[in-house]
């Protein structure tokens, strides 16, 4: 069985290293992404089946990458939990109205990553509300 | 929005982006040598580790609420540090 392809997609490379190993550990294949044109790239390409998102990239934003996601037909299902160093006001609601799974502000627990991250993942595959 | 009230916002985005991925940063590292991710450490490195990963979230604890939606930040800042202060004491 093929493992869950896990795309993230963050500008600060130790982060992406960090998640790696974390995401790595707990079973996932991880891809990355450094700008939203990379971001954009990947999803067509790979087909994750699921994004982690920082909103502040260069080359556009989370927004933007969130936006052409959605109205890709063959991407606009695929689950986003966005991680940001951004403060949350006003950033939340934008983001969840952009499509987002959830949203967390770094540093994020582990534990509580991992547990969205599964969550979202039966959510998409049908298993699961995410309000259950 | 006015100016000094747009620089003080465009000050607390930074310094929230700036901050906070730098302490996820650490939290990641610091937490992946705890549990083992990199190889076992003995006890004495655990507790340093735990020592440094404690006090990563004192800084986080200070930035909670200190920089978000903050309309004085600086201010903000300063009373969150003495109620942490206070909490140490």
């Amino acid at each position: 069985m093929d493992k869950t392809k896990i795309l993230v997609v963050d500008d600060n490379p130790t982060i992406r290293k960090g998640l790696s190993i974390r995401l790595q550990a707990n079973g996932y294949e991880v891809l990355f992404a450094e700008d939203a044109i990379s971001a954009t790239a990947a999803l067509v390409a790979e087909r994750p089946d699921l994004v982690i998102l920082d909103l502040g990239l260069p080359a556009g934003d989370g927004f933007v990458v969130m936006e052409r996601l959605r109205k890709h037909d063959r991407l606009a299902n695929i689950p986003v939990i966005v991680l940001t160093g951004r403060e949350m006001a006003g950033n939340r609601e934008r983001a969840l109205q952009a499509g987002a799974t959830a949203i967390f502000q770094k540093p994020v627990e582990d534990g509580t990553l991992l547990f969205a991250i599964r969550k979202a993942l039966d959510v998409s595959r049908g298993e699961l509300r995410f309000d259950e | 929005m006015t100016e000094p009230t747009r620089r003080s916002s465009a000050l607390t985005s930074y310094l929230s982006h700036e901050l906070r991925n730098a302490l996820a940063c650490i939290h990641q590292f610091g937490n992946i040598l705890v549990d083992g991710l990199a190889g076992e450490l003995s006890g004495e490195q655990r507790e340093y580790i735990g020592i440094m990963l404690e006090n990563a979230s004192k800084i986080r604890s200070v930035l909670d609420g200190a920089l978000d939606g903050a309309s004085d930040p600086l201010e903000k800042c300063a009373n969150k540090i003495e109620r942490v202060s206070k909490l140490e004491t």
